[in-house]
């Protein structure tokens, strides 16, 4: 068995999540993850990384996403040009009120919710961040307190819809 | 060393735990004394913590097969053994080439004569098993999944089971007319017979039904589905029925 994979192994059930907080779809995020472990495969024989094994596979998986995205987006302006729809893209998710942090967070943009998730959630040091988005360290700090001043906003929805319902 | 009061970024780095074990005293100190800093320290550690709880059933999936990285090491390789393969398939008639004889002719005179490439990687494969299958089959209905895989709406795999032959390999050949596959039949006694598919290559050329014997080796080949086919198999028993289509 090659040394390589025991650790990949143990790592598959986060770069799961990961996938899933990116896609928001459990069968998409597997594809994501099965084409970053591809990646990860065939890059670690000419390769050796240094440092955090975690922290790379989460950039190849995010750099995916990213690009998998962009290309979906190409597609559904495409799509918005030849079928004569404006917006294709579901306007109704921006508006949906949040319950609960959880539902705040799938609010956030991509790249919100990755720095969360990596920061908050797996405890990723901000050094690691920001070579993974390839940024400076002080861009990671500024963008990860808006980020968690957007989740704040979006988590106090929660007390703010039910006072609304009951005025209606 | 952090001065007081401290920025918006220490408070991140506080709640983040990145902060050096001094100036983290020296902030919970500071904090203890200004309640509103305190109140939003605490709202954003409670959202992390509240993300952490929430997202940690994800952790829980089922298992998925697909993902384990044994099996995609083995997959990818599989696929640089197969351009590999390719690549030695492609020495091996040029040089079986340079010795002249048959081969040679053959690979001069494709046009002339059918299915040329069938009977050469028949005897390649089938009879000096020079390379290894790409593909292995556990029954037979596993062996017409592979062949789908590369060759949409195709004829299917002819039934030879009647004479005792059972597909038991596959492997892929790069030829002039585009990709092609080899299936290869054993029966009990471990006699073989060769399936063949390929595309009919540029200038669509679809046989009739036929056969031809060379060097003996008998071929039957015909066209349909979009496709080229032959039957490869020693002379003495080219199975008469296959042609059924």
């Amino acid at each position: 068995m090659h040394e390589l994979d025991e650790p990949l192994r143990e790592l598959i059930p986060r770069l799961r999540r990961f996938a899933v907080s990116l896609t928001r779809n459990a069968s998409s995020a597997d594809d994501l993850v099965q084409s970053t472990l591809e990646r990860a495969i065939t890059r670690w024989a000419d390769k050796r990384i240094e440092g955090d094994l975690r922290a790379w596979l989460f950039s190849i998986l995010y750099r995916q996403f990213l690009d998998a995205h962009r290309r979906t987006r190409r597609y559904a302006r495409m799509l918005a040009f030849f079928t004569g729809r404006e917006d294709v893209q579901p306007s109704v998710e921006r508006t949906v009120i949040a319950q609960s942090t959880l539902q705040a967070f799938d609010q956030l943009n991509t790249e919100q919710r990755a720095l969360l998730l990596w920061v908050s959630v797996e405890g990723l040091s901000y050094k690691e961040v920001a070579e993974i988005l390839d940024v400076p360290l002080g861009t990671v700090m500024s963008r990860l307190s808006r980020a968690r001043q957007a989740l704040r906003q979006l988590s106090d929805g929660e007390i703010a819809s039910p006072s609304l319902r009951i005025l209606k | 060393m952090i001065s007081l009061p401290p920025c918006e970024r220490d408070l991140h780095a506080y709640v983040d735990h990145q902060l050096p074990e001094s100036d983290r005293r020296v902030l919970e100190t500071w904090l203890a004394a200004h309640p509103d800093a305190a109140a939003q320290v605490h709202a954003w550690q409670q959202d992390a913590h509240v993300l952490r709880a929430s997202l940690s059933g994800t952790l829980q999936l089922p298992a998925n097969p697909d993902l384990d990285p044994a099996l995609i090491r083995r997959r990818i390789r599989l696929q640089s053994r197969r351009h590999l393969a390719t690549a030695a398939v492609l020495l091996i008639a040029v040089s079986l080439g340079g010795l002249g004889g048959w081969h040679a002719r053959e690979a001069t005179q494709p046009s002339m004569l059918p299915m040329a490439d069938a009977m050469q990687a028949f005897r390649l494969f089938a009879q000096d098993g020079v390379l290894p299958a790409d593909y292995r089959a556990q029954d037979s209905g596993t062996m017409q999944a592979w062949l789908d895989r590369y060759f949409n709406q195709a004829h299917r795999l002819p039934d030879l089971s009647p004479s005792g032959f059972k597909p038991v390999s596959g492997r892929l050949l790069n030829t002039e007319q585009g990709t092609a596959a080899m299936v290869l039949y054993e029966d009990p006694q471990g006699r073989r017979i060769s399936f063949y598919i390929r595309p009919p290559g540029p200038n669509n050329g679809f046989l009739p039904h036929g056969s031809r014997t060379a060097n003996g080796l008998q071929a039957q080949y015909w066209s349909g589905a979009g496709y080229n086919y032959a039957v490869v198999s020693p002379a003495d028993l080219a199975p008469t029925h296959v042609l059924q289509f």
